[in-house]
This record gives structure tokens, C-alpha cells and sequence, in this order.
């Protein structure tokens, strides 16, 4: 594997061809001029390992919307996941965003995930930054105050109770606040923040720059990279949580779009050992083909796959080093 | 925590002398410096990690009290504090189960399997993409690559069963050409290196994410200095990329350490009745069985504290042993 | 490297082993319930201070049955009755709407999507026939056993009206959860009190008797039926391949299976048939009595018989192997495998989703057999698989009114109230088809969600008359199979074993499925049972001589 061979980092060298470059043996416009250019044993072996890993994906993914597509007669013929087309029909998805409840419950999903990741992303980096300096005052019992919570949980009848009383139940930020900081985060964070050249930091309070100012106008442009991921983490997370809509929310109003998608995917299933005799499932009650379930999954990929290439720029353009270093 | 603190800076130019981590120049460690000194010199930094602290003591601390329950028969009717008291019966009755030595076993095996096969594919698969020239073949695979964490694992376990399984492709196609099927999915010998699959496959792309942020920290302008100084890229790998990557490579190992105990719950409980508990019992499932699942609240309880110890001691050992290793650490102060 | 999944989280997080691509969530953990899969070789979990305690027959109510409409198959030893069309006059049986106006809330289980609350033309319609206001706050029935233990724990919280399906009942209910949380029915039902509400006099009382806690009645029933477990083949495909089953005995069931194995073409004899295997061999659900004695299943022979010959199938590959990822029910329908074990609900379910697509979909039941060529043994199903429970209440006035809510909810077949519940309203959710049938709008899966249903209802009738020749087959193959039923001992009395024993039973779900899969023998069963004995097994049968001789 021949890794290292540019790390593309910063926009200026790699996008514009230096001006009389010293040598240019191949015309990768990307390439920059003082990278060799890969031999090519290497750059097979590269290209295979890439397009192993990307088959990989896309193989199951292929499947998996091409079965969300495909009418029951096809599923039937296939037993199971269609790997060759038929006829394709949009049915699944159709008959998913009837009725106006999915539509719903992405907005709900769509506020608590955005309002939740802005708040513990901007809880976590404050959080990480005042432990980011080993002789602070208090340093260590305050980190341990994070550091417990990795290993030490609280169970489920106690958690439920101290939201009760807290008034949460059935508000929205009991989705929020119980899960609000992961101390895994706030370490990346930190981590992160403690790899900056101290010098840099330095030399603005040396010209008087409080801890406020650092954080702001040095730590974090230069961490854009973590901070994007950090955030994508939490979003995710909040994106893809049940557990506490499940336990908090009575109201099925409220319902975010993954306990809807749950709901859905599940319905018509029989509770276990009763065989299913006693429930009658009413006219909604239909149990969904194979299509609809998969239709399910490709449809809780499509926000990310619309977020993702936002997020993604942040985590790989990297830092502009001569403005700060000057 | 020694991972916790970055040894040296990455973008540390190498003509610069090397600095012990924890220390600021700027701020050299005054030993007499008082507490009320220290107090108002980090002030800002304590109000910083105020809301943190609040949210953690308010959500993590309070209900993480009901954890008496490990030590009493718990009823929600009689309180937290309502008894009866059995002493340490919780804890005992977690051991006294000859199923739960195998849980234990298979537990720490799918760990170190995971540790060894598991680990380092998102670090080579984030130097392997990093390696690639064109920005939109680099993005464009990045953006496929992470997909599959979004599938949930019944999803997961289905496609290979798809593939693998007895009715899947493989032994199909096996039988078109005349050969006894293998069915990959419910052999017990070889169920290890089948969920490290399946944890490779679901997790590595999304786990490449944090490298490329450690990556994208690395000033370029140190490679082209490299390559004057007559570097390949090999050695440019070794003396800049990965000492990049060194500080959050540090930090996950351990914190996986803490986790060593906690294997993938629900991947193993779908897949039990294909291989059998024999091998697909973890500590996790085990406790599930045993305890949760007849709401066995104070059993449970127990369970979790025990691991909580054993994760922090070996996320504590982790970190000193690291140190050992000449990664400074928190408690290592000059 | 995901530190969340601390055990307090996972602990919780329950998955169905059995249904598996129906747990297809997107990117989350699947969160289920403990499963009666499970709940079955433990018991009923809890501790009572009157273990066993039975309801005398002054604290059970008066039955009195009511026929709105005759059934064209009657009901045989128990059998569930069949309707071949749908009557033409519906009577109204509740004259008054027995609520005054009081808004209550009420907590169900929902396998489904929920219904939108505000503007909602069903539930406005059947609040309006109650005179109350019923809102409910649904819960996803696969997590429903986790949001109703956690949502017992904080009494006062409790909406007025729970179900408790039979297979969420939380540990500890009769000794802790029932008295402290839930009203006391016997002073508004016992005897000939229940006569006020004739709708409710008209359910069984073996479901009453079920339904009654440390000897008092406290629940409001969901009556079960006699036979729940049914061995489907595919006749359509069978008939293709000029195959008429004729299964007499265990070794005709093998011999079949084997006839119609074709692993080469993607095509296997069977799903896992550990409950056929059970059936035939007259398995009990959990106690025989021999000589005076107990014996647990386990020990049973019938239990060793069925075990061999269930590994027998299994050895010969029979069984297809995809059954644990994939739905066995998908499978079967697309005929990749011919003979499964299946609830008889899912019958009709089935020819509702296939006859759509595929008018020649066909799947029948073997008739009833044992396993050595003679009779065969049908142990009863419970007589209620589903519970509601009422808040306690210092107000009497307020329990008449639900319970004259309850009333109007079970009215049976043949009325108007029981086809609003159903169907709702007539000309929104449904039109009458030719022959009587309701056929439901485009709005009804939107509106009409089961939900009051899942509160109290009348006893199970058979009337899908929409799939021609079903309800006959249907009621024929029940009829001839109840006149096989026997009830198990304790049957329809709720017992709470002593909590130690709890998780004993536990291993011998992992062993049925090791020694089915050839990964155990059968001598591993030997080492089990001896294991169950001392790790209080023998104390348990103690605890059960104990009741069985009170």
C-alpha cells in the first residue's frame, strides 16, 4: 500500500500546479509537485483494495434498494432479496409516506436532532477545551467527572423515574438532555485540542488573548476538522435514537421518524408465542412485504446521505497553517 | 489519562526540538503557585466545563444513585432505599453460574479479536484513501465506504447469511459446481473470525472518519520539506503521517480496553441460535438471560458495576502502561 | 469503541429471537420484549404472597352467554366458531352511551403505525358511542414489555386503563404490581354482579378465573382460543408435484419431508418444526403427573422423543438454513420451504397477502396426528392472552363508568358496536361489499388502528369469508383438532413462582436448539436436567405438589 504518497491537506498546493514545478513526470493536475508519482505494482494494489472495499458496499446496497423496488410477485420468485431487476415499482415507498405520519415525525426528527447537536457539540467543546491543560486548577477530578460516566450507567427503572420527576415526560427534551454529553466525545475533543502546537497559543496570550479568545479565534479554526466530526457523531446519534422516545414520549404525536419507521417495519409482526391468533390487526394492521422493510432502511439513509458530503468537506480540507502560523 | 494528552504536537516541524506534552512553555509550572492563584488564573476554563458537569451530574450521577439496587432485593413500590438488603448476594449470583466462566471466555476472545483484526483496518483504510490523488475519487469513495454503520445489524447478519449461509450464494454456487456447500454462519470454529467480519464490515468505513480528522491536521508543507530532505514515502509515512495519527490512535486503543468487556449485544444475541451459546455467549447476553429479562433489576445492577470496575481498571492500567511507553500522561507531572 | 452500550442500556435492550428480518430497523438497536418463547420454560415470573391462590366461585362472575348471530360452524369442545357470512342485521346491544363525559386515558400496545389523534373520524366515532373520551397513549408492541415495566414503576403516572399483554407481565405483578397499582374488580363483578353488563357476563370464565390475582379479580380479559399451533404445507405446490400428504405418525412426517427436499433448486422441506415436534409427541407446557408426582417437561420422555426426532430432521437437512435471518413466513410464501409450524392467525394472514398476487396460493393444515400413529394430545391455549387493568380509584362511580365502557367494547359478533370497534364507520372506513363484507377505504389504515380492542374483547370468532373456503377449512380442521384438547395442570390459574427459580428454566432454550442442530446429543439432556434439579428444580416441583395438594 503505498499511503502516503500526498496528503492533499491544504487547497492551494494541491489545486494549483506550482509555477515552474521542478518536475512533472505525470500529469495529475492533483498530484503535488514534489510527490513521486506511484509505481505501478503500487498503484494496481491500490486500486484493487479500493474497489474490493467499495464493491463490498455497494453489492448489499444494490440489493437492498433494488428489493425496495421490486413488486411482491418479484420478491416471491427470488425468495427473499432480488438481485436481478424486474419489474420496478414505487410502491413500498408510496404506501410508507401515506397518510402524512412520516412526514411528521421527520420533522420531529429533524428539530431534535439539530437543536441536540448543536447543544452537546458546543457543551463538548467548551467541556474539552477547559480540560485541555494539565495543570489546570482541578483538572483531574473534573475529568474523572467524564471519564466515570464511560463505565459507570444508570439503570432503566432509576433513569425513568428522575425524568418523571423532572417533568420530562412527554417533552421533547428528554430526547436531549439525558444523552446530551458523551464523555467519548469530549475525550476526541480534547485529545484534539492538546495536539495544537502550544507555541501558537502561546504567543496569543502572550499578547494578552484570554482563554475565550484562544478557543475562538485559534483552538477552534483550527479544529474544524474534529469539530465537524464530533458534531456528525452526535448527530447521528441523535438522528438514530428510539430508546427515549420510546420510554418518554406518551404521545405518538411526538414520535420521531425512527420509532414511526420502527413501528412500521414491525407491524403486523405477531407477539411472539401468542401465534398470533388473538391479535386482529385491523385494516392497518397488514404486515409489510419485504420491499417496505427495505424501503425502510434506504429511506433512513437518505438524510445522511444528503448531510454527510456537508460534514465531509469540513473533516478533509484541514487547516489553513500560513494564516495562523504567518 | 496518558492518551488523553497529546505527546507531541503533530504539526510540530521536525527541526524543532521535541517538548514533554503538559508543559507550557508560556505557563511554566509554577510548583508554589497557590490554589486561590490557580483558581482565578483558570477561572474561564472551570465555567467552560461548568455546563458539561451540570448535565453529567444532573442525567449520570443522580439516577447512577439507584446502583444501591445491586445490594438490595428491589422493588420500584418499596424506593430505592427500601431493602431488603442481601448484601453482596447480587454480585455472588453473577459468578455462581458455570455458564458465566464461558461468557467470560468468549467475551475477552471476540476482544482480543477484534483489538488484533478489527482495529487497525479503519487506520489503513484512512491511509489508503488518503493516498489517493483525484479529490472526487477520494470523496466519493469516502462517502460509500461508511454506509453500511447505518444499517442496522439484523440487516447486517442478513446479508451474510445471504452470502454465507447454507441457501446462500456461496454454497450454491458450490453445489452448481458439483462441491459439498459450506455453511460459514453457523460453524461454532470459526464464529470469530465471522463477527470480526461482520464488525469490519459494518464499522470500519464509519471509523476511518476520526483518522481523516487527525490526518487532515498534518501541514503538507512538512512532506515537501521531507522530500528535500530526500524522504520516500515510506519514511514520509513513518516520521510524519502516522506520528499524526499517533495521539488518537493512543486514545482509542485504551479506551477499547475499558470496553473489553462489552462485545456487540445484539449482533451475538441474533446470531445464537445459528451457532448455539456455546460460542456466542457473552458477558452481556449472559446478564440479559440470567437476570434482565425475569427483571432482575438488583442482578443487573450488580453485573454493571462489576464491569464498571473491571473496564476502569484496565482503562487506568491502559493508560499507565502507555506512559511506560513514553506517551506522558496526566499523572505525570515535572 | 461505543462506551454507551453500558449493561444498564443493554441490559434492557431485548431482541425476539425468533422474528428476525422483521426487526429490520433502521440503524438502530432493536429493542422487543422478553418473548413467551422464553417465558414459556421459566413460567410466569413474579412471587406472590399466596402462591396459587385460586378465585372462588363468589369472587368469579356469572356467565352468561349471548348470541347475536347463529355461527354456520359452531363451536365443538371449545373450538372457535365460524361465521360463512357476514349478518345481514347488526343489533345494537348497549342502548345508552355508558360514559358521561369523562376523558380518560388508556395505554396499548400497537403492531402498526399510529393513528393521528386529532381529527381522527374513528376514534371520534367510538368516543361519541361511549360517551367518554378515550386518549390513548400507544406504545410499540414489540417494546411494550419495556415501557410497561418502567411505566408501573411510577404509579402515579399511570394512564387510567393499561393492557398487559400476558407475555409483557412484569416480574413481581401479583405480589407488588396488581395491589399496589390496579383497582379491585371482585366488589363490581363477582357473581351476579357482572349481569349489569351481560356483554362482559358473555366471556368465559376460565378467562375470568385467568384473569384473577391472589384471589381476587382484577383484570378485564382478551379470551384466547383452544388451538393456536397448526402445521401448514403448501397443497398448491405439493399438488404441483402430484404429492397428496398422508400423515399418520412422526415417521410419515419424515418420510414427506424427505420426499420434497430439494436443497439443489433453493427449495428445503421445512422451517425449524421443534413445536410440531412437541405437539405430536404430547409435550406438556410444563407439568405432567405421573403416580402422584410431577414432572417437569423436561424430564418427560415425550420431551427426550421430541428432541430426537427433531434432530433427526435437522440432521438430514431438511430444514432450510436461512430460517433464523429470514422471515419463515417469507419463505414459506414463496415456496422455498413447503411445511411450517405457524400460528392458525397466520392463515389468513398469508391469503391476504398472496391471493393478491398469486390466486392459487394455497396452504393447509395436517390434520391432527400423534407421533406413534394414535391420537394426538392439544394442550389448551391460555384462556386470555391479554389483560387490561384499571388505575386504582377512590371514586366507585368512575370504575362503573369504564366498566360500562368495557361493556360496550365487548360486544360480540353481530353487532353494531362490535363493527364499529372493527370496522369503524361505515361510508369513511369501509364500504359493505356484495356480500355483507366490509371492505376497507383508502383512510381506514390510517384511522383504524386496533386500539380499543386491545382494552377488553368478546370471545374469538372466525368470519374472514372474504378468502373463499377458509373459514370452513378453517373451523373443520379446529373443530376435529379440539376434540384432542386436554388442559394442562394448573390450567387457566395464575401462579407466581418464587423468584430464585426464574432463570433455572433458561438453559434448555439454548440446549433445544443445540441438540436440534446436532451441535449437543441427546445425553447433554441428561447433564441439563440433572443440572435444573439441583439449582432448584426439585425445590420448584415442591413449591407446585405444594398447590397441586392444597
Amino acid at each position: 500500500m503505498t499511503a502516503t504518497e500526498n496528503s492533499l491537506t491544504n487547497p492551494a498546493i494541491v489545486l494549483e500546479p506550482p509555477a515552474g514545478s521542478r518536475r512533472r513526470p505525470r500529469k495529475s493536475k492533483h498530484r503535488p509537485a514534489w510527490e513521486e508519482p506511484p509505481t505501478v505494482g503500487g498503484a494496481i494494489a491500490k486500486f484493487a483494495a479500493l474497489a474490493l472495499v467499495v464493491l463490498a458496499v455497494l453489492g448489499p446496497l444494490y440489493t437492498i434498494v433494488l428489493t425496495s423496488l421490486s413488486p411482491q410477485s418479484v420478491i416471491s420468485e427470488a425468495g427473499g432479496m432480488v438481485l436481478v431487476p424486474g419489474e420496478i415499482t414505487f410502491a413500498a415507498y408510496q404506501q410508507l409516506l401515506d397518510g402524512g405520519v412520516v412526514f411528521r415525525s421527520v420533522v420531529v426528527s429533524i428539530g431534535v436532532t439539530a437543536v441536540g447537536t448543536l447543544i452537546s457539540t458546543v457543551v463538548s467543546v467548551l467541556a474539552a477545551f477547559g480540560l485541555s491543560r494539565t495543570d489546570s486548577f482541578l483538572h483531574r477530578p473534573i475529568l474523572f467527572v467524564f471519564l466515570i460516566t464511560m463505565f459507570f450507567g444508570a439503570g432503566l427503572i432509576p433513569t425513568y423515574l428522575w425524568v418523571s420527576q423532572l417533568g420530562l415526560i412527554d417533552s421533547y427534551w428528554a430526547l436531549i438532555l439525558p444523552g446530551a454529553i458523551s464523555a467519548f466525545n469530549v475525550l476526541i475533543l480534547r485529545n484534539f485540542f492538546m495536539g495544537i502546537d502550544a507555541s501558537i497559543t502561546d504567543a496569543a496570550r502572550i499578547d494578552g488573548a484570554g482563554d475565550w479568545r484562544v478557543l475562538g479565534s485559534i483552538v477552534l479554526p483550527m479544529s474544524r476538522a474534529v469539530v465537524a466530526v464530533v458534531a456528525l457523531f452526535y448527530g447521528v446519534g441523535y438522528w438514530n435514537a428510539f430508546f427515549n422516545a420510546m420510554l418518554y414520549l406518551r404521545d405518538s404525536a411526538k414520535w420521531p421518524l425512527q420509532m414511526v419507521l420502527r413501528a412500521y417495519v414491525l407491524r403486523g409482526q405477531p407477539p411472539q408465542g401468542t401465534t398470533g391468533t388473538v391479535i386482529e390487526l385491523g385494516a392497518g394492521g397488514a404486515v409489510p412485504s419485504l420491499a417496505a422493510k427495505m424501503a425502510v432502511m434506504v429511506l433512513a439513509l437518505v438524510p445522511i446521505l444528503i448531510v454527510y458530503p456537508f460534514v465531509q468537506r469540513h473533516f478533509t480540507k484541514g487547516v489553513i497553517f500560513g494564516a495562523i502560523k504567518g | 489519562m496518558a492518551a488523553l494528552d497529546a505527546p507531541t504536537s503533530p504539526r510540530t516541524s521536525g527541526d524543532e526540538p521535541k517538548r514533554r506534552a503538559g508543559t507550557k512553555p508560556a505557563r511554566p509550572p509554577v510548583r508554589k503557585i497557590t490554589w486561590r492563584a490557580k483558581l482565578r488564573r483558570d477561572r474561564s476554563l472551570l465555567l467552560m466545563t461548568l455546563p458539561g458537569v451540570v448535565l453529567l451530574v444532573l442525567f449520570a450521577y443522580v439516577p447512577m444513585l439507584g446502583n444501591v439496587m445491586a445490594w438490595e432485593k428491589f422493588s420500584p413500590y418499596r424506593g430505592f432505599l427500601g431493602g431488603p438488603w442481601v448484601g453482596f448476594d447480587n454480585f455472588l449470583r453473577v459468578f455462581d453460574n458455570p455458564l458465566f466462566l464461558n461468557a467470560v471466555q468468549n467475551t475477552l476472545a471476540i476482544t482480543v479479536f477484534q483489538l488484533v483484526l478489527y482495529f487497525p483496518v479503519p487506520i489503513f483504510l484512512a491511509l489508503l484513501l488518503n493516498s489517493v490523488v483525484s479529490p472526487r475519487i477520494r470523496t466519493t469513495i469516502q462517502s460509500i465506504v461508511y454506509l453500511p454503520h447505518f444499517f442496522s445489524w439484523v440487516l447486517v447478519v442478513a446479508v451474510f447469511q445471504q452470502l454465507f449461509g447454507g441457501a446462500g450464494l456461496l454454497s450454491q454456487t458450490l453445489r452448481g459446481l458439483g462441491q459439498q456447500p459450506v455453511d460459514i454462519m453457523t460453524n461454532p470454529d470459526t464464529f470469530l473470525l465471522l463477527v470480526t467480519s461482520q464488525s469490519i464490515w459494518k464499522d470500519a468505513g464509519w471509523g476511518v472518519i476520526i483518522f481523516l480528522a487527525a490526518l487532515s491536521t498534518v501541514d503538507p508543507a512538512q512532506y515537501e520539506a521531507a522530500v528535500m530532505d530526500g524522504a520516500n514515502r515510506w519514511r514520509r509515512m513513518w516520521h510524519i503521517t502516522l506520528p499524526a495519527l499517533r495521539p488518537v490512535i493512543i486514545l482509542l486503543l485504551i479506551l477499547r480496553l475499558g470496553d473489553a468487556l462489552t462485545v456487540g449485544f445484539e449482533q451475538l444475541l441474533l446470531q445464537r441460535d445459528m451457532v448455539g451459546a456455546q460460542v456466542s455467549e457473552v458477558i452481556d447476553t449472559y446478564v440479559y438471560f440470567q437476570g434482565v429479562q425475569f427483571g432482575d433489576w438488583g442482578f443487573a445492577a450488580a453485573a454493571g458495576l462489576m464491569k464498571g470496575v473491571v473496564s476502569l481498571i484496565l482503562v487506568l492500567g491502559a493508560n499507565k502502561l502507555a506512559h511506560v511507553f513514553g506517551e506522558a500522561g496526566v499523572y505525570k507531572r515535572s | 469503541m461505543n462506551t454507551t452500550t453500558q449493561l444498564g442500556q443493554v441490559g434492557e435492550i431485548a431482541v425476539q429471537r425468533r422474528s428476525f428480518l422483521g426487526m429490520v430497523a433502521a440503524g438502530a438497536a432493536v429493542v422487543g420484549v422478553p418473548s413467551l418463547l422464553t417465558a414459556c420454560s421459566s413460567g410466569e415470573a413474579g412471587v406472590t404472597a399466596e402462591p396459587g391462590a385460586t378465585a372462588g366461585t363468589d369472587v368469579l362472575p356469572t356467565y352468561k352467554e349471548i348470541v347475536f348471530a347463529e355461527p354456520d360452524f359452531p363451536s365443538v369442545n371449545g373450538s372457535t366458531a365460524g361465521y360463512a357470512s357476514i349478518p345481514a342485521d347488526l343489533v345494537q346491544s348497549v342502548e345508552e352511551p355508558p360514559g358521561k363525559g369523562t376523558e380518560f386515558t388508556a395505554m396499548t400496545p400497537l403492531w402498526g403505525t399510529p393513528p393521528p389523534v386529532k381529527g381522527n373520524k374513528y376514534y371520534d366515532a367510538v368516543n361519541a358511542a361511549l360517551g367518554s373520551t378515550i386518549t390513548f397513549n400507544i406504545a410499540d408492541g414489540n417494546d411494550y414489555g419495556t415501557v410497561l415495566a418502567t411505566a408501573l414503576s411510577a404509579a402515579d403516572d399511570l394512564p387510567d386503563w393499561v393492557c398487559v399483554p400476558t407475555w409483557n407481565v412484569p416480574p413481581r405483578f401479583a405480589s407488588e404490581v396488581v395491589p399496589n397499582v390496579f383497582q379491585d374488580l371482585t366488589d363490581f363483578l363477582a357473581g351476579d354482579k357482572v349481569l349489569k353488563y351481560p356483554n362482559l357476563a358473555n366471556i368465559p370464565t376460565a378467562a375470568w378465573q385467568w384473569s384473577s390475582f391472589n384471589g381476587r379479580l382484577y383484570g378485564l380479559p382478551f379470551p384466547g382460543e383452544v388451538i393456536n399451533d397448526v402445521i401448514f404445507y403448501r397443497k398448491d405446490i405439493l399438488d404441483g408435484l402430484g404429492i397428496t400428504p398422508d400423515v399418520k405418525s412422526a415417521d410419515d412426517l419424515l418420510a414427506l419431508l424427505k420426499e420434497i427436499n430439494n436443497p439443489s433448486a433453493g427449495v428445503y422441506a421445512a422451517a425449524d418444526l421443534w413445536n410440531t415436534s412437541t405437539i405430536m409427541h404430547g409435550v406438556v407446557p410444563k407439568w405432567k403427573l405421573v403416580d402422584g408426582k410431577l414432572l417437569h417437561r423436561v424430564e418427560t420422555e415425550e420431551y427426550r422423543r421430541s428432541l430426537e426426532w427433531n434432530a433427526e430432521v435437522w440432521a438430514a437437512g431438511l430444514v432450510h438454513p436461512d430460517i433464523d435471518t429470514a422471515w419463515n413466513k417469507e419463505l414459506f410464501e414463496s415456496g422455498k420451504l413447503l411445511v411450517m409450524n405457524d400460528g392458525i392467525g397466520g392463515w389468513h394472514e398469508a391469503l391476504g397477502r398472496q391471493l393478491g398476487t398469486n390466486p392459487s396460493y394455497s396452504q393447509q393444515p395436517l390434520p391432527p396426528f400423534g407421533a406413534d400413529g394414535g391420537d394426538p394430545v392439544y394442550y389448551k391455549g391460555q384462556p386470555a392472552n391479554i389483560f387490561s387493568f384499571l388505575k386504582k380509584s377512590d371514586d366507585p362511580e368512575r370504575i362503573e363508568e369504564l366498566l360500562g365502557i368495557a361493556n360496550l367494547l365487548a360486544a360480540p359478533f353481530g353487532t353494531t358496536e362490535f363493527d364499529l370497534v372493527n370496522n369503524g364507520v361505515e361510508g369513511v372506513h369501509f364500504t359493505r361489499g356484495a356480500d355483507g363484507l366490509p371492505v376497507p377505504t383508502e383512510l381506514a389504515p390510517t384511522e383504524l388502528q386496533p386500539t380499543y380492542m386491545f382494552l377488553v374483547a368478546p370471545p374469538v370468532v372466525n368470519a374472514k369469508v372474504q378468502y373463499p373456503g377458509f373459514v370452513e377449512a378453517s373451523s373443520t380442521f379446529t373443530a376435529d383438532a379440539a376434540q384432542y384438547t386436554e388442559e394442562p395442570l394448573f390450567y387457566g390459574v395464575q401462579i407466581s413462582e418464587p423468584d430464585e427459580y426464574a432463570s433455572i428454566g433458561q438453559p434448555f432454550v439454548d440446549l433445544e436448539k443445540d441438540i436440534s442442530r446436532g451441535r449437543k446429543s441427546i445425553d447433554d439432556l441428561d447433564a441439563a436436567v440433572e443440572t435444573w434439579r439441583q439449582s432448584g428444580g426439585d425445590q420448584l416441583r415442591e413449591f407446585y405438589q405444594g398447590i397441586l395438594e392444597a
